[in-house]
């Protein structure tokens, strides 16, 4: 299970709501006990898609580096990956599994009118053809 | 020697460490080493094929290696190889 702590939620649902009508992107870092992961800290990244961001989001390598970098500068480890649907649920689509990485947490943030609705985690497969739902709690949970 | 990067997930096929020493003159050698002491962290970096899985890359301090030799980059004592992820995806 994955759990969001206030602060770095908040980062989260801003930044998904900051950028609507387009997805938003970032990183999650923190700690693992055992199965529990915990989120401490959330670095909005750019959504560097050449095209329509409002149904796309890309990572560039260099800024998840950054956030590599990062957690082991703050003795934490980069867990998981953010991401927001604008005006859709928090579903995790074919293009997110084809262009994920099994070794994250994946959470998509439902933003509808530009408002935060609902969330769910994911974890995708090595082979990226299925993705199994994480339990989440967050403070809007 | 070069040293490589353990990203979080993949400590637990590498008896824990954050980062390993691995001897290698190139990139492929040194991932080579590093997959030889952790046979483990073989699959969730190659395909049975022995290419790199199309989600990872690999840096050489602040360097993609895809723009330079790939493979066959160039690394020594004091170079840091590290490990990222390519990530995307989108609602539709």
């Amino acid at each position: 299970m994955i759990t969001v702590e206030t602060q770095p939620w908040s980062v989260m649902v801003d930044h998904a709501q900051a950028t609507y009508p387009n997805e938003c992107c970032g990183a999650m870092l923190g700690s693992i006990d055992g199965d529990v992961k915990t989120v401490r800290l959330a670095l909005p990244l750019d959504n560097a898609y050449e095209g329509a961001q409002r149904e796309r989001y890309e990572l560039r390598p260099e800024d998840l580096l950054f956030a590599e970098r990062e957690a082991r500068k703050n003795g934490m480890d980069l867990i998981g990956i953010f991401h927001s649907h604008p005006d859709c649920d928090a579903y995790f689509s074919k293009t997110d599994l084809e262009n994920s990485c099994p070794w994250y947490s994946f959470i998509v943030l439902s933003i509808q009118q530009g408002k935060f609705h609902h969330a769910n985690s994911w974890l995708p497969n090595m082979e990226q053809t299925e993705a199994a739902k994480e339990e989440l709690t967050h403070p809007n949970a | 020697m070069p040293k490589i990067l353990i990203p979080t997930p993949l400590r637990q096929f590498a008896d824990k460490k954050d980062s390993v020493d691995v001897a290698g003159a190139t990139v492929g050698e040194a991932l080579a080493a590093l997959t030889t002491a952790h046979p483990d962290l073989k699959k969730n970096l190659f395909t049975d094929e022995g290419k790199l899985r199309s989600f990872v890359n690999v840096y050489v301090n602040d360097e993609d290696i895809r723009f330079l030799e790939k493979d066959k980059t160039a690394v020594a004592g004091g170079d840091t190889i590290s490990i990222v992820p390519s990530i995307a995806g989108g609602a539709r």
